[in-house]
């Protein structure tokens, strides 16, 4: 046991100078824990928070909730950090275990699931071997990865022998289902400074080359690690060269961006655009600016589950209709 | 279709490391990933590239290379990180990244490349 925590941030109740407090605090764990569940209807992407669907005492869909006629659904979590083991959540196994028990409740099996990145932890062959053992029991067709900067601290070598298959450059692809177009980018093997994202003139080039003999009326969906928007530079939380990118799919009548990396739900439309965030499967981090660095965010341990809405706690139900929801569900008569 | 396919290979060869000068040369992956990520990247609030330089081959880092001085400013801190948990804290053998130790990368840093101000 450590006598001191790594630099985790602590959960101070009463609030304190280091700029969080407790309604803050709380605001940031009600991000945190679960996937989302994507359906498709007419080329227009809508997000659902799965822990509003799913009823925690039943493990089924919530009573007296309809959910639209869709085209097809997908699923994406992130941010598994499997091997973390740190005071912010000692068990990201299990945590990652609920949300693919809520996966497995939802009304109908996605299509596929897309992990957005951070499988791991510290990129350890037993690490991605355990996230893929338990995502084994997902019941979906298709599992799509893109990596995070936690995947690649080998220059992304294990990464790709495992996950790169029939992909290119450091690991990115594109593939079509249901007439979207899906693109994975990876924007964590190179790197510039302040720890933003990067794409390359490589895989830019690679991205204008598969968008080309595509119809502008095709929906495109493009996921990757780090936020492709500047979310907050200052913390590394955008990329520095997705203007570049952004411009290849402005001619697209519906672009939606997913993506990982700092543990919470947010949400921007720019024009054609709609960009959005997806919560962690293992712990939360602080709001843009909300503390005076990013990072695990540590919680009495009898209240983690709780909060990362695995659970209980009606406060987190109640706020859990953040930038992830687009549009509320359906109330049965 | 192009798909991203995940499957189980052989367990890697350990990995050799070539330019250690503080950190134990028989270190293994998992306990230098660790100190990498847990120790410098979350305690000073920064990513690899900060003391690692660019390949050449403009893929990824060159874990190796003594490019940055970034890199010798961080052994000088550990060695001195290690000099104070033994001549104060009186630990008989203090190693970077073990939990017992009383003075670490963030006692000072708490987040900030540069303890202070940035």
């Amino acid at each position: 046991m450590k006598k001191q925590h790594h630099h985790e941030l602590e959960y101070i109740p009463d609030g304190d100078s280091d700029g969080i407090d407790r309604r803050g605090f709380l605001k940031c764990m009600a991000w945190a824990g679960t996937g989302v569940f994507w359906m498709m209807t007419g080329g227009v992407l809508k997000s659902y928070g799965m822990s509003q669907m799913i009823d925690k005492t039943t493990g089924q869909l919530k009573k007296g909730l309809v959910l639209p006629t869709t085209d097809f659904s997908f699923v994406q979590i992130s941010d598994s950090h499997i091997g973390f083991n740190k005071a912010a959540n000692p068990d990201v196994l299990g945590t990652l275990q609920a949300t693919i028990d809520k996966i497995n409740n939802l009304p109908s099996a996605p299509s596929f699931v897309l992990h957005t990145g951070d499988l791991s932890h510290l990129a350890q062959a037993e690490e991605f071997d355990t996230l893929e053992q338990s995502l084994k029991s997902v019941k979906t067709e298709k599992i799509f990865y893109v990596p995070g900067e936690h995947d690649v601290t080998d220059n992304g070598k294990l990464y790709l022998e495992r996950y790169g298959k029939g992909t290119n450059g450091d690991g990115w692809y594109s593939f079509d289902s249901n007439g979207v177009h899906f693109i994975g980018l990876v924007n964590v093997t190179n790197h510039v400074d302040g720890g933003l994202g990067y794409l390359g003139p490589d895989q830019i080039k690679w991205l204008e080359k598969d968008l080309k003999p595509l119809s502008s009326s095709t929906p495109i969906v493009v996921f990757a690690h780090i936020p492709m928007w500047a979310i907050y530079p200052q913390w590394g939380w955008g990329t520095e060269d997705s203007a570049q990118a952004l411009l290849l799919l402005k001619r697209f009548g519906s672009v939606s961006v997913l993506n990982g990396h700092i543990h919470q739900t947010i949400q921007k439309v720019e024009g054609n655009i709609t960009f959005h965030t997806a919560t962690s499967t293992a712990f939360p981090q602080p709001a843009p600016g909300g503390a005076p660095f990013p990072g695990p965010m540590k919680v009495p341990e009898e209240k983690l589950r709780s909060l990362l809405g695995l659970t209980s706690v009606n406060y987190q139900e109640h706020n859990h209709s953040l930038a992830i929801t687009d549009m509320p569900l359906i109330k049965s008569e | 279709m192009i798909m991203g396919i995940a499957a189980t290979s052989p367990r890697p060869p350990v990995t050799k490391y070539t330019n250690l000068k503080v950190l134990p040369k028989d270190i293994s992956s998992k306990e230098l990933m660790g100190i990498m990520v847990d120790d410098f990247q979350d305690g000073l609030g920064v990513t690899c590239n900060f003391c690692h330089a660019n390949a050449k081959d403009g893929h990824g880092l060159d874990f190796a290379s003594d490019a940055k001085p970034e890199k010798e400013v961080a052994r000088n801190m550990m060695r001195m990180t290690l000099g104070i948990n033994k001549k104060y804290f009186k630990i008989k053998h203090p190693v970077i990244g073990n939990g017992a130790l009383d003075v670490t990368c963030g006692t000072c840093h708490k987040g900030h490349a540069f303890p202070g101000g940035d």
